[in-house]
């Protein structure tokens, strides 16, 4: 079963439901229950983009479970009082498995987690942790350092830029290791970022996008947009592009240069049977190519081949856990160690990254 | 391109959305309503022009379709906080969730899709100069929006159009006692704003940013109505406060790109601070605040 619905219709089924209560039709219900998923995400959610990734990593769940499943999203929900109260219905509507979907819902997921010990709650990119609480991130960083390196090859002016949300580790982590691709390929390649401080304004994405083509960037790299507002504007322009969490390729047939996809079914569904098995432990997921959560697809057919064949492998040495973006030694843009050579960083030092890697030509804000 | 050519060439375009909108609000306001459902107006005339395109009805047929909805939307505002005298802000403000509810509502399977642009225009000789030839290379909509510009200020200072206007929102009961239907005039006024609002929508959608996303008219009509407070209600400097704030937005984001040492969220401020600054500065004049702004602004008008 499938209920698809907005903060209207949820206001409208919530009231149904207090009608339903009122005349003592609730208790009829109990037998044969199936689990509720809700998922509550920030935006509304699209043909592509974030909150489509998390929506498309429930469904293996539906189908593998049927009527024994009910899964409901919370689609345009925005972070702050609006959400904690949602969150707090849904749960009280009967939904056991809670998926929150953005950062700025981790106070008030949490606090609803410690009061329902029965529970279990997966938050999006957050670092907090309880017994039925799971923080979860993709590791970005692996695709964009594939990313970099075809972007390298296929750059003519050795100049190529970033359209970024917020200057917050995920999104750092994920330029650096794109600046550390690309540089395999093309050492003295110069990459700007344009921070729009929002994580939703179609209109000056694409401003930043078009900003960073009149610099002569020729690749561009879409950093967390929900929209194809980039990936579309550097198909006009015939500027190859590249963006997060699912693939674009129908806006930009020609020059889209690929997608860092991700794929949170494994872990979801993962998840949602231990919360079945009542085996669910509350723990921090950082998940990447070798959890088969990200995965880079639609390659553009103007990589050359030879460079197709070294990013494979590099790829391969990822999944493997033999190599490391993050391998030392890497220099910080102010010129001073960022990790030494030998040593790697560990997920928590990554998911905590503050500083650019020197070739980030952009200096990071404070 | 240098980045003062791209901003020489991006600037008018990306003033165009808050220049429509805030003449159509200038206008309202000329006659004495202020109506806040700006945002809404832009966020259906933005859905509807979207929808349209998508489905193979053309850019005409858009604008079309977004100004007359805009304007249907506005004359429910009018309906209510002119013909049962309600609070015009709370009205107004109603108007514009409401609008915006609508266009999420419409645009909901367009969620994220895509269009194609309009061409631009290049003016033959100037569209070559050096630096600032990409001026004269713009849509057909930014050409339109000048002329418009053009318009309404002469309407303003020289007909009698304007005159009656400015009559009717400076002292309704005077136009009255001379025999002007003060109701229809500004249910007029308030028409001619709807119609800009959806205007100013669709060039948002279909042109300026050509794809449709649930709230990505992201304040722009808020904007626009300071633009009119801030213009004090003359038609040039609201121009100048569009220009200037589309030309600051897009300074804040090459500037990025420069390896300047300035915080990104300082350019991202940048507008708002340089546009509520200029402004300021040039509207400081006491006495030609006074004589600038409109004396019977938001009242209700009652025989």
């Amino acid at each position: 079963m499938n209920t698809k619905l907005t903060r209207r219709t949820l206001m409208k089924t919530t009231a149904a439901a207090g009608v339903a209560a009122a005349f003592g039709g609730r208790a009829a219900f109990a037998a044969e229950e199936p689990l509720g998923i809700a998922l509550v995400v920030p935006s509304p959610i699209g043909d592509v983009g974030w909150g489509r990734a998390l929506a498309d990593g429930l469904e293996p769940i539906k189908a593998a479970y049927g009527d024994k499943v009910k899964v409901t999203i919370l689609e345009n929900i925005a972070e702050g009082p609006d959400a904690d109260r949602i969150m707090n219905k849904t749960v009280a509507d009967g939904n056991k498995f809670l998926v929150a979907g953005s950062f700025g819902y981790q106070n008030g997921a949490i606090q609803l987690a410690k009061r329902m010990p029965d529970i279990s709650v997966l938050h999006a990119s957050g670092y907090m942790v309880a017994p039925n609480f799971s923080p979860f991130a993709a590791k970005y960083f692996q695709g964009t350092y594939l990313m970099g390196m075809a972007a390298a090859a296929l750059s003519k002016t050795g100049k190529i830029g970033s359209v970024s949300a917020f200057a917050i580790p995920e999104l750092i982590t994920s330029i650096n290791a794109f600046t550390l691709g690309a540089q395999t390929v093309n050492p003295d390649i110069d990459v700007s970022v344009i921070w729009v401080n929002s994580w939703f304004d179609p209109a000056k994405e694409q401003d930043a996008a078009k900003a960073l083509m009149s610099q002569d960037c020729d690749v561009i790299f879409s950093n967390a947009q929900d929209t194809p507002s980039v990936i579309s504007a550097c198909e006009d322009a015939g500027v190859y592009a590249f963006n997060l969490n699912s693939s674009m390729k129908k806006y930009a047939e020609k020059t889209y240069l690929g997608c860092v996809l991700t794929d949170w079914s494994p872990y979801f569904k993962a998840q949602v049977e231990a919360h079945m098995a009542g085996t669910f432990t509350g723990a921090n997921a950082f998940l990447g190519v070798e959890d088969k959560v990200v995965e880079v697809v639609d390659w553009n057919p103007d990589v050359p081949a030879d460079m197709m064949t070294k990013i494979k492998d590099v790829e391969a040495k990822i999944a493997d856990g033999s190599f490391s973006p993050f391998s030392g030694p890497i220099t910080k843009q102010d010129g001073s160690v960022g990790v030494a050579e030998g040593t790697t960083l560990t997920d928590a030092e990554i998911v905590a990254m503050d500083w650019h890697v020197k070739g980030v030509s952009t200096p990071l804000p404070k | 391109m240098s980045a003062v050519e791209f901003i020489l060439a991006s600037m008018l375009a990306a003033a165009t959305p808050f220049l429509l909108a805030a003449l159509g609000e200038l206008v309202a306001e000329r006659s004495g309503v202020m109506n806040l459902g700006v945002e809404g107006m832009m966020a259906l005339g933005a859905a509807l022009a979207f929808i349209i395109v998508h489905n193979g009805g053309g850019h005409f047929l858009a604008f079309l379709a977004a100004g007359l909805a805009a304007t249907a939307l506005s004359l429910v505002f009018a309906f209510v906080a002119l013909g049962f005298r309600a609070n015009q802000v709370a009205t107004g403000l109603a108007i514009g969730i409401f609008g915006q509810g609508l266009s999420a509502l419409f645009g909901k399977s367009y969620e994220a899709m895509t269009v194609k642009s309009l061409p631009k225009m290049s003016i033959p000789g100037l569209s070559d100069l050096p630096v600032i030839g990409g001026l004269f290379t713009q849509d057909i909509v930014v050409w339109l929006s000048l002329i418009v510009t053009l318009v309404i200020g002469i309407a303003f200072a020289r007909s009698k159009v304007g005159l009656v206007l400015r009559a009717v929102g400076e002292n309704p009961k005077a136009a009255r006692a001379i025999g002007y239907p003060v109701i229809a005039i500004r249910v007029g006024a308030v028409a001619f704003g709807g119609l800009m609002a959806g205007f100013a929508g669709a060039y948002a959608s279909v042109v300026y940013t050509p794809l449709w996303a649930d709230g990505m008219i992201a304040g722009r009509g808020w904007i626009a109505i300071a633009l009119v407070v801030f213009g004090t209600w003359l038609t040039g400097r609201i121009f100048l406060g569009a220009c200037l704030f589309g030309a600051v937005s897009l300074i804040g984001l090459t500037a990025q790109t420069s390896g300047l040492a300035i915080p990104s969220q300082l350019l991202s401020s940048l507008p708002y601070i340089v546009t509520i600054v200029v402004l300021g500065i040039i509207s400081s004049n006491k006495r030609l605040l006074k004589l600038n702004g409109i004396a019977s602004l938001g009242e209700p008008f009652e025989r």
